[in-house]
């Protein structure tokens, strides 16, 4: 990474602490990203990954530093937060906290009507959007007949048909199961094929590992690491922080290396190559 | 309520144009609520049971249930309309209860019967509507009626809410059946009303949450959606158009007779 780098976002020295708390949700945190990167921000709960998403589309105004957004600092009009909320999307933790509306058709067109396009073309992009994620079998669905993963994808749908550049998922997989959990990951790797930069908050270092380009760890509010996921993890210390143990796929690569049963090479990515290197 | 609302997504009619719909039920309900008539409304009653059980696919054993849900109300609406207690007995019944009557005469026992009839056949009419029609299409039709869009915005939220806090309220309650909590009528008071306040928190929260989430897809104080109106029927619109004339020369007709 040097200074030529498209940096999609910067933000420097936020702190924010809300008014019912004394502490600090963000204290001084400092992060770039470059354009087009699969970043996982990883910390226990309360390190302030949640607040620092909300800053990032002015949804929370930190009390002090900035947020650029594609090298343009945000301006807190209305006019630059609309601007910046059309850049920035974020997909929320909890669906039902996110789907207003009981018909998903209504719900997905909601966000690119804001955007003040015209109905022919919003009624496009939203079909558009609904065959994409495979919306359709449930799209009669009312809001409150859909399943958690059906919800979810609701969810990244309404925020994929304003074609953010930047897309934040907060914990995707949080209460669905493995199937759903899948299904959520293969959408988001669509994300990045068309070239959006994607954010997401995870527990799952063994996901962070095998998906991200960049892992940010943090803790209290602050960016204690990033790094390529090999650099983080490497961070010991910076790990046991964050409450994270090292990805299982490099813990068995390692112990299989001294053993002498794999001689070095290419660390693996995922379990999966792991096998391969070992067949 | 609940019932209605997963009947409703299973109609058959569901994907009828909702403004026919809703034209129908209206046009329907003024003319036998305004005309009075006992025989529009025993028309009307009949072919609101048809189009829901048999067009609709509502099944028949929910659908009666449903219709005895108000039934109470209307015997009881009717009685006061019928009975009378009075010192002199009337013309059409009168039971001595000591020196007064339990009494009614022929005319109210003729008000009462048709005010019965066009209740019940009322009643139908809405059910029509509420069975088969989804709420967010009924909203849509709201809205092109020019109702203010602040009361539109609110019922969608409200609808759309509904079930979250439903949901929440079910998950505590559970939780709090499997701590014990309704052992006894005692526990059983005290666990609703701490499932209460906590409902009342979470809608909080909720909403402040929802809010964010709003604003963070461009939310300016109107929430525009897309509406999903199915094409009319111009053969459905000659149907109910006959249908009302019907009713209409029913109507009329057992007013001159």
């Amino acid at each position: 990474m040097n200074h030529t780098e498209d940096w999609v976002i910067e933000a420097e020295n936020l702190s924010y602490s809300y008014e019912e708390n004394d502490r600090k949700a963000l204290d001084g945190l400092s992060v770039r990203i470059g354009r087009g990167r699969k970043v996982a921000f990883m910390g226990g709960n309360g390190s302030g990954k949640s607040t620092f998403f909300l800053c990032l589309n002015g949804i929370l105004r930190p009390d002090e530093g900035r947020v650029l957004i594609d090298g343009e600092p945000v301006s807190y009009t209305r006019k630059g937060l609309l601007d910046v909320r059309k850049k920035v999307g974020i997909v929320f933790q909890e669906p039902d906290n996110q789907l207003f509306s009981a018909s998903v058709f209504q719900e997905i067109s909601f966000g690119i009507l804001n955007l003040g396009v015209d109905e022919e073309t919003a009624r496009q992009e939203v079909e558009k959007v609904i065959r994409e994620l495979k919306i359709t079998p449930f799209q009669n669905r009312p809001a409150h007949a859909l399943s958690g993963g059906q919800k979810k994808q609701v969810a990244i749908a309404d925020i994929l048909v304003m074609h953010p550049q930047v897309m934040i998922l907060d914990e995707p997989a949080s209460a669905l199961d493995t199937m759903h959990t899948k299904k959520v990951h293969e959408l988001i790797r669509g994300l990045t094929e068309q070239g959006i930069t994607v954010l997401m908050a995870l527990h799952d270092i063994d996901y962070a590992w095998a998906w991200a380009d960049e892992i940010v760890l943090m803790h209290e509010g602050k960016v204690i690491c990033q790094g390529t996921p090999r650099e983080v993890c490497e961070d010991e210390n910076a790990l046991k922080k964050a409450g994270l143990e090292r990805p299982a796929v490099l813990r068995i690569y390692e112990k299989l290396k001294d053993k002498g049963v794999l001689s070095g090479g290419q660390i693996p990515g995922s379990m999966d190559e792991l096998a391969e290197m070992l067949s | 309520m609940i019932v209605i609302d997963k009947l409703c997504y299973r109609s058959r009619l569901r994907y009828v144009n909702a403004s026919e719909k809703f034209l129908y039920t209206v046009v329907t309900l003024v003319i036998c609520v305004a005309g009075r008539s006992p025989a529009a409304a025993a028309a009307a009653f009949v072919v609101n049971g048809i189009l829901t059980v048999r067009k609709g696919g509502i099944p028949l054993p929910r659908y009666i249930r449903l219709l005895m849900v108000p039934l109470a109300f209307l015997i009881l609406g009717s009685a006061a309309v019928i009975v009378n207690v009075s010192e002199a007995p009337l013309d059409a019944f009168a039971f001595p209860v000591g020196d007064w009557y339990i009494t009614g005469s022929r005319d109210s026992v003729r008000d009462g019967a048709q005010l019965w009839a066009v209740a019940f056949s009322a009643v139908s009419c809405l059910y029509f509507l509420s069975l088969n029609t989804t709420m967010t299409d009924i909203l849509e039709v709201l809205r092109k009626l020019h109702v203010p869009a602040l009361l539109i915005e609110l019922m969608l939220l409200i609808y759309r809410f509904i079930f979250v806090l439903l949901e929440t309220a079910s998950a505590i309650t559970t939780a709090q059946k499997s701590r014990l909590g309704n052992r006894n009528y005692r526990t059983k008071v005290r666990a609703f009303g701490s499932m209460g306040s906590a409902l009342f928190i979470r809608a909080f929260r909720r909403a402040n949450a929802l809010y964010d989430a709003m604003e963070s897809r461009c939310y300016d104080g109107t929430i525009r959606v897309l509406s999903e109106e199915q094409p009319v029927s111009r053969k459905e619109i000659c149907y109910i158009a006959v249908f009302e004339i019907i009713l209409l020369a029913v109507t009329i007709g057992s007013r001159v007779i």
